[in-house]
This record gives C-alpha cells, structure tokens and sequence, in this order.
C-alpha cells in the first residue's frame, strides 16, 4: 500500500500514514498484513505495521476498549464493557465510523463471515447477544455460563464461549442462537483459539494455570497441558502445530507441542501479557502493565522488538493484506 | 484461624465469583534500599511476614507454608482483613506472587488483585518492585465514588508505597516511620 489515493477497501491505515511519517505502514513497505492493538487504559486504537519498531498515530476510540476484532473488509470491531458499547473503525474515512449501544457489559467479541452480524459477550448479563454488524440492533441472545469471556466462531456457524466463572465451554448453535453442549474444562476459562483444522479448540485457564484441548468433532476435552502460571491467552501456529500461551504470573509467552503439550520454549515477554495474534513467523503479545506490544521470532523464539503503545494494551488483532 | 481444605475451598469460591470487572487497574510501586538484596529479601521474603514491615498491618498470620498454596490473614490498623493466598514463591528469584482470596472493602476498596513482589540489584543496593493488577470496588457499571477505579488507584498505590517506605526504614535500621 502508498499513502497515495486509497485504492483498497480498508483504508484506516493509510489514514495514518497521513497523520505522520512514522505511523502506519509506510509507502513501500511489504506490508503483508497490519496489527491492530485496543489500549483499555488509554483508549486508543494503534496500528503496526509489518516489521515497524513503532506503533501508528493512536485513534481515540473511547473509553476503556477490552477485546478489538476484524471484520470482513477490514473494518475492526472493539467492546467498550464500561461503557455498553461498540465501536466500528475502518471504511470510506478510517476512523469511528460509528458506535452503538448495546445492554450490558460486552466484552468477547466475534464477527460471522459475511460480515454481517456481531455475536457479543454479555460479561455480567451471562449470555452472548447477535447484533447486527451495519446497524448493532440486538436480533437475539441466548444464556450461557456465568462471565463469558473469549468468543470464537467457527466458520460452520459454531460458536464457542469460554464461560470463565462456569469452569466450561459453551457451544452454541450461532444462526439459532441455541446452545447445544457445555463441556467442562479448567478453572477460569479465559481465551480460546481454534486450530487450522477446526478440529481442535484450545482453552486457556486462568485459574487452573493449564490449557484444555477441546476435540471439536466429539466435543469433549482429550488433553490437558500444563503452562503453569496465570494463562491469559492463546494462538495456534498457521500449521496446526505449535500452540503460544500468555503467561500473565510469569510475563512469559509460553510455546507448546500441539500434539502432546511439550513444552518447547519459553519466551520472556512484558509484564501481564493478554492478547497473542500470529502472523507468518512472528507472534505479537500485548504487554497489559507493560504498555507494550513483544514481537516474538517464531523460528528463533526470541523477541526481536518491544513497541511502545499506549496504556493498558490487552487485546490485537491482525488484518490481511487481502482484506485491504 | 486455621482452615480446613472445605473451609479454604469455599473461600475460594466466593473470592472468584463475581470478583473481576472486565477493567482491569494497574498498581505500581517501587523503592530503592541501602542493603544487598538478600538483606532486602530475607525479610521480605517471609509471606506471612508483612506485619513485620508494613506500618499499616496491625498483625499478620500464616498457615500453609512459604510456597505455593501458602495464605496470610493480614489485619490492617486501619481495620479490615485481607485474607491472600501464595501463588508462586521463587527464593531463587527474590520473588513472589499473590492474589486477594476474598475481597475486604473495608481493608481496600477493590473486589480481586494480583501482585508480585521483586528484589533485584541496583548499584550497591536494591530494588524492590511491587506491582500488581486489581479490579475496583464495585464492578458495575456504576460505581459509587468511594468504589470506583480512581478510589482503587489511589488505594493500592498508597498501600503499596507505604509498605515500601515502611521495609526500606526497617532494612535500613532506622525508626519506622
């Protein structure tokens, strides 16, 4: 991308491009793809672009943003728990293009495919609510467990709710909004994070200090690995064979086995580390009482670079080049 | 008091029902001691020791050991109790972690923490850092002013420095303050 006329559908990040040399992918770079990081405490929206050492112009996006998720066309997706909202960011002019007000307190966040709707987290209000992505009106809700918090979304229009205080996983049916099993795991479910395969879904425990491994097929958990320490988060490597765990107790990124769980590194990171997206041969972790962003070296499993961000990052997302 | 394991279960039940607001505060406090860090952490390190060292704990009580699982009951001057459990003890480290088991509002106007507390080298001396992530007093979406995050900040950072202050004057050898 330049920072020429836009061309491409998503645009925010030649949005900062314009707002200083430094922000935003810069004008011939390679940039495959573009980190999306939500700042809670300051309550931003940064971007960082492929092999940058420093983040964008920071987008005032309000109060207290937890969780940020890409949408179809590049448009990102952030909940605002303290606030009962949602914002939208992205299309024709790359910046709050709109906000919406929402029951409760959302905080898990997935989008369906075609981009239409939004399936939400209810955090205090025990259920997930579909909202619709153009106009975030509520079109249905359905319980789960007590404070749902990690949402993802197959794209066989499967649902899964890490349902923290429940110790388990809700499954829910996301073009009925039914539930159609929980499957207890660890204590404190917080993240979730689904294999290439879809065949696997992996839980990462706060309390229990562990990850389930969840075979989505049978809906039952076939594995469980020790991290240790307070896991906060969880990716899977693009081939299905490494899972990356954020250690929050230790303020490490934790690399396991996918198969059978073996510890294969530990990667010192910043202090609280939450959020961990992988894209190519490196993982971002966002540093929570850091204010940072680790970019960890998947082959050496090293961080290469800390980015400053500012205050509070807990959630990132990453958006592809194909997307713009 | 000393807890049977179904008296210790429960309690750590109700302490993480309901205890976490999705917005999390930061507490972050650090000072620097004239004494080698194993000076600093062999009075430190104790968990159950704090009442040895913090001007605002009128007494603390352990049960459970200095590692993992450990708990300390501490009661403030002020008044109030905390009731924390060992996370993690890493002597090697000069380091701990711990988390409120079962939140006080009137020891601190906060519903959940996790801390850790560090000794590290600095010059001829030590750095102790003590920092940690809470959840305020309420997590509602509308807070009382004497439970909102302002009042958590304010709080658990004061807590912190003094307890700071107060282990740097007894490293020190000098009058608690």
């Amino acid at each position: 991308m330049t920072g020429g006329p836009v061309t491409g559908r998503f645009v925010l990040a030649a949005l900062l491009v314009g707002l200083g040399p430094a922000l935003g992918p810069g004008p011939g770079a390679a940039a495959a793809r573009t980190v999306y990081v939500a700042s809670q405490g300051a309550g931003t929206l940064v971007a960082l672009a492929a092999d940058a050492t420093e983040a964008g112009a920071p987008l005032p996006v309000g109060r207290s943003p937890a969780q940020v998720v890409a949408g179809p066309e590049g448009r990102l997706y952030l909940t605002h728990p303290d606030t009962g909202t949602i914002t939208v960011v992205g299309g024709a002019d790359g910046s709050i293009r709109q906000t919406y007000s929402v029951p409760g307190q959302p905080f898990g966040i997935a989008t369906s495919p075609d981009g239409a709707h939004l399936y939400v987290g209810d955090w205090a209000g025990h259920r997930v609510m579909r909202l619709s992505a153009r106009t975030g009106a509520l079109e249905g809700a359905v319980a789960v467990g007590r404070e749902p918090a990690g949402l993802v979304l197959d794209r066989n229009g499967t649902l899964y709710v890490a349902d923290r205080e429940s110790r388990q996983v809700s499954v829910v049916d996301a073009r009925t909004m039914t539930r159609k099993a929980t499957i207890a795991v660890g204590t404190g479910p917080f993240a979730l994070a689904l294999n290439p395969a879809r065949d696997r879904l992996y839980v990462a425990n706060v309390r229990s200090g562990d990850v389930s491994v969840i075979d989505t097929v049978a809906r039952r958990v076939v594995a469980t690995f020790t991290v240790g320490g307070m896991p906060y988060g969880v990716a899977v490597s693009p081939d299905g064979g490494r899972i990356y765990v954020t250690d929050q107790r230790g303020g490490n990124l934790v690399v396991l086995d996918a198969e059978d769980g073996a510890l294969r590194a530990t990667v010192p990171v910043g202090r609280y580390p939450e959020g961990v997206a992988i894209t190519g041969q490196q993982a971002y972790v966002a540093n929570w009482f850091s204010d940072s962003v680790s970019v960890v070296d998947l082959r050496s499993l090293r961080e290469t670079v800390r980015i400053a961000v500012p205050d509070g990052p807990r959630s990132l997302t990453v958006v592809p080049e194909d997307e713009r | 008091m000393r807890l049977g394991v179904p008296a210790l279960v429960l309690i750590l039940l109700s302490g993480a029902a309901l205890a976490h607001g999705p917005t999390p505060q930061k507490v972050d406090q650090s000072i620097v001691i004239a004494a080698k860090p194993d000076a600093v952490w062999k009075v430190v390190g104790e968990f159950a020791g704090i009442g040895t060292w913090h001007p605002d704990v009128a007494r603390s009580e352990g049960s459970g050991g200095n590692a993992s699982g450990g708990q300390r009951k501490v009661t403030l001057k002020a008044g109030g109790t905390l009731n924390e459990g060992l996370d993690e003890m890493n002597a090697a480290g000069r380091s701990y972690s711990y988390r409120l088991t079962d939140p006080d509002l009137k020891a601190l106007p906060v519903s959940s923490y996790s801390a850790t507390l560090t000794v590290s080298p600095e010059g001829d001396g030590a750095r102790v850092e003590w920092f940690g992530r809470f959840y305020r007093g309420d997590t509602g979406n509308e807070p009382p002013d004497d439970l909102n995050d302002e009042a958590g900040r304010t709080a658990m950072n004061r807590y912190f420095a003094e307890g700071l202050k107060g282990l740097k004057a007894k490293v020190e050898g000098k009058a608690a303050p």
